[in-house]
């Protein structure tokens, strides 16, 4: 499989913290602050970011697989890249769960779920079974709609003039407390902490140097990005009404009436929200697929099919919607930071104690993946 | 190169493709050559040929003491008569064959050849003569349009090239048109063809190929790129895929596009075929390769990209502001040719809320009658415009007016009337129809017409949800389409920022200084900088 280009990570960085975090209105708790929570948040992103760009960028021709196996030693490298592939297909299924939570809620009421599933988790394995490099394509194709729509929303909510920035104070009412509470460590590991996943395919970028740069620029625009729809969100709805609404976003763009005959916006954002999670659930459902293949190599579409079929199942795991909010945001974000913070931790001063990388360690072994 | 898609290979790998009297295309099995004696080589010939009607064998005697016994062979109906008798019949009949030891080259004393030679270098006045041995070439030549002199006691014949015959003149192009710009088209004639590109590139890089496919038809195929822009990589890979065919006939380009495509099953089109001469010329000098077939006005061009399909030759000559416009039109029109039934089913059956009330009322008032589903009803029109469609070119001229009646009259009016299909049915369908034609590349569009019907089937079956699933699976499936190894959506994707002057805009002719990149290799700088008194000044104009 080819090389991706830097501009492809970049483009691929937006897109899957993009994904669907705009839905939710994350750091609610925080009340009017939430965005401050983000903030917070996304700073300690960046330093995630930058841990993984470290550990990459000691190995750059290393995927995950390699990565752990250098640190760690064989057996338990294998072992934590199994974990990481649990991971990624946990990460994945919740994703298309959220897709079809999603579709349910707004656009088909009627549809039974497993029908969205089942398509969703099809879309997923023709683009897998494509291949990595045409995943990355197709993410660049998607990249100019979502921009433009996005970038046409926010024109939207400003020319009609429903922000009130007194909705955001007072800010920090209640001191720092209740937002640092708010933003770790839920929202670090959603959706900040998820970069984690690029560890599997940043070694396949052609210019390595340049790496670090592209992603972190790209993590940081996004962030701000993020850190802004939160705050407008609560400056239009409020911090109780944002608070009770299960799909904020969708509630503020409701309210956009433009020139009598754009009123109902929410449909296209549906859309835009399908993009963002389809490419987060791919791009993860990849992830898992090379980490499984790096560790027992066989073939690449036979895992495909096997870990397409564990993601939908996983999806039907829990029994409603209320279920599957509760485990995302009461004990999923306690697990995920074992493998957003712990494990990369642990590798950066493992590595720094074995002075790993600093030698010529460059190049020292073919990437295996496909 | 992993890249290029595997095919069964025939055995028929022959390296003469480079010379323009290459022969692959005959599988020869057994060797005759030509006896010493002309009575058996004319019978063999004749026979081979099995006496048909218009061969003809014409027995002569040469001019002089010495008369020697020559015969000529040629057929009837794809030679150039006038050629024929000027050029060997009567030369032959007047002036005597000089003998060996009067011809310049006295080296070789030995009288077998001499006549031949003698007859070549001092008789014929005809541009193209080769010498031929075996029976087998003798009949190539033959069918190809040459005229055979036999000549007795010699065991060499000569095939003088005479081909002609009747065919179509050079006329305008007919279904790429332009309203400014060249207007004359290729022809059915693979020479003429290459005429009008060497005449638009007077180029010493300028290289032609000729290779032979079809074991019956033995079409020539031509091969035209230019030496240092084309890339050297696609153009052995179209030689090899080119001599992997192994087909019965050829009858028009579309054969051979169907062989030499990167993949099978794709609605979209990886080659590109053109009638005008202009547009093969810019392919040319952009580093792409074309393909002439010998039998059909439409060239091949490759590689292509998603982006060129959408180009006109147009664009070019006309200012860039207007051509942007209509370059973004076209996509436009694209995008509706395969969304706008698909939407209108979505929005009707599903999403009516996102309809301002007023139109939502109207819209409901109209279907009121409607006995059928959006879907139906969309289905129903959809399949009707397209039979209309075909029946629009399949029928005779003549009976063209009583289509736009039935057609615009009986299946608009009055469905409508008859309350089988609202109104708002029959504006999407004819707008989509309309927006299908503005795309300046007929195959391109038909892709469009395909994936509009499954888009239609999502659409009525899951609303928005099943569009956008569509979309992202004809995204996936575009961004892996190659066209000889070059990723079908370049340069969005992969993005190449340098090529994307001419995608959804067109820059200014000056600023397009380098060539796409994705396409052609070899030497990257096109054109020259923004001719001095056009460069920006950098204040308002003085005097």
């Amino acid at each position: 499989m080819g090389a991706l280009g830097k501009y492809q990570i970049v483009v691929m960085t937006v897109m899957f913290e993009l994904g669907s975090t705009p839905l939710f209105e994350l750091g609610i708790e925080a009340k009017q602050d939430a965005w401050l929570a983000m903030l917070f948040a996304s700073l300690a992103g960046l330093v995630l970011t930058w841990i993984y760009l470290r550990i990459q960028l000691r190995f750059p021709s290393y995927g995950l697989n390699e990565l752990l196996r250098a640190h760690l030693g064989r057996i338990l490298g294998a072992a934590v890249s199994l974990l990481f592939a649990v991971y990624f297909i946990y990460e994945a299924s919740r994703n298309v769960r959220d897709f079809s939570e999603l579709t349910v809620m707004t656009i088909l009421q009627q549809t039974p779920q497993w029908i969205i599933i089942a398509i969703v988790c099809l879309i997923g394995l023709y683009a897998a079974w494509k291949g990595t490099t045409v995943f990355f394509r197709v993410v660049e194709l998607l990249f100019p709609i979502v921009f433009v729509s996005y970038a046409f929303i926010l024109l939207l909510l400003i020319v009609s003039r429903l922000s009130n920035y007194h909705r955001l104070l007072p800010m920090l009412e209640h001191g720092v407390a209740p937002v640092l509470n708010a933003a770790f460590p839920d929202i670090v590991s959603f959706p900040f902490g998820q970069m984690v996943v690029f560890l599997v395919f940043w070694h396949r970028v052609k210019e390595n140097k340049r790496l670090g740069r592209a992603a972190v620029w790209a993590y940081i625009v996004v962030a701000f990005f993020l850190t802004l729809m939160n705050a407008l969100t609560i400056s239009i709805l409020g911090p109780e009404i944002a608070s009770i609404s299960s799909l904020p976003l969708l509630e503020v763009v409701q309210l956009i009436r433009f020139a009598s005959f754009l009123e109902r916006v929410d449909v296209f954002v549906t859309l835009l929200l399908y993009i963002g999670l389809y490419v987060k659930m791919t791009l993860f459902y990849m992830a898992a697929i090379l980490v499984v293949n790096g560790i027992f190599p066989k073939s690449y579409r036979t895992y495909a099919v096997v870990i397409i079929v564990l993601i939908a199942a996983m999806a039907f795991l829990e029994p409603d919607h209320t279920t599957f909010i509760w485990i995302g945001l009461t004990v999923s974000v306690k697990i995920f930071p074992l493998f957003q913070i712990v494990i990369p931790l642990l590798l950066l001063v493992i590595g720094a104690l074995r002075g790993l990388g600093s030698n010529k360690g460059v190049d020292g072994g073919a990437a295996a993946e496909k | 190169m992993a890249f290029f898609s595997k095919r069964k290979g025939s055995a028929r790998q022959s390296d003469t493709y480079t010379s323009t009297k290459g022969k692959g295309g005959k599988q020869t099995d057994k060797v005759e050559p030509l006896t010493a004696d002309l009575d058996v080589n004319a019978r063999v010939i004749g026979d081979r040929l099995g006496g048909s009607l218009d061969i003809v064998l014409r027995e002569l005697r040469s001019a002089g003491k010495e008369s020697i016994r020559l015969i000529v062979v040629y057929i009837d109906s794809i030679v150039d008569h006038r050629m024929i008798q000027e050029g060997i019949l009567s030369p032959l009949a007047d002036s005597p064959i000089p003998p060996l030891d009067l011809q310049d080259s006295g080296q070789d004393n030995n009288r077998q050849g001499s006549i031949i030679v003698g007859i070549a270098k001092h008789i014929l006045s005809i541009g193209t003569i080769r010498s031929i041995t075996t029976i087998e070439e003798a009949l190539e030549a033959l069918l190809g349009g040459s005229c055979l002199i036999l000549a007795e006691s010699e065991q060499t014949a000569l095939a003088a090239d005479v081909s002609g015959g009747e065919q179509r003149a050079v006329t305008e192009a007919s279904t790429q048109t332009v309203i400014r710009g060249p207007q004359h088209s290729f022809t059915e004639n693979c020479m003429t063809n290459i005429g009008l590109l060497r005449r638009i590139i007077r180029s010493s890089e300028l290289r032609i190929h000729c290779l032979y496919i079809g074991r019956h038809t033995n079409t020539r195929i031509a091969v035209v790129y230019i030496e240092g822009i084309a890339d050297a990589g696609v153009v052995n890979e179209m030689n090899r895929r080119l001599r992997a065919i192994d087909i019965d006939g050829v009858l028009e380009s579309g054969y051979v596009e169907e062989f030499i495509q990167d993949k099978t099953f794709t609605p979209f089109p990886t080659l590109m075929n053109v009638e005008r001469p202009d547009v093969v010329a810019a392919g040319l000098l952009e580093g792409q390769v074309a393909v002439i077939v010998d039998g059909t006005p439409f060239v091949l061009l490759a590689p292509v990209t998603f982006f060129k399909f959408f180009q006109s030759a147009e664009d070019y000559y006309q200012r860039y502001d207007i051509s942007t416009f209509l370059r973004m039109l076209r996509h436009f029109a694209f995008v509706v040719s395969m969304l706008l039934p698909a939407t209108y089913i979505a929005v009707t059956t599903f999403h009516q809320e996102m309809l301002p009330t007023t139109l939502l009322i109207s819209l409901a008032a109209q279907r009121e009658g409607v006995p059928f589903p959006a879907l139906a009803e969309a289905l129903l029109m959809e399949i009707t415009f397209e039979v209309l469609r075909e029946a629009g070119v399949r029928m005779p001229r003549a009976i063209g007016p009583a289509i736009s009646i039935v057609g615009a009259l009986v299946l608009g009016q009055a469905a409508v009337q008859a309350g089988l299909v609202s109104p708002a049915m029959v504006i999407a369908v004819s707008f989509t129809a309309i927006s299908n034609f503005v795309t300046p590349q007929f195959n391109i569009a038909i892709a469009a017409r395909l994936i509009r019907f499954s888009l239609m089937l999502l659409a009525g079956a899951l609303g928005f949800f099943g569009i956008i699933t569509g979309i992202i699976v004809v995204l996936t499936h575009l961004a892996g389409l190659r066209s000889f190894g070059v990723p079908y959506m370049t340069p969005a994707a992969p993005l190449l920022p340098s090529s994307l002057k001419d995608i959804l805009i067109r820059v200014p002719r000056w600023a397009m200084s380098t060539r796409p990149l994705a396409i052609g290799g070899g030497k990257r700088k096109k054109d020259a900088k923004a001719p001095p008194w056009q460069r920006r000044s950098s204040g308002p104009e003085e005097e």
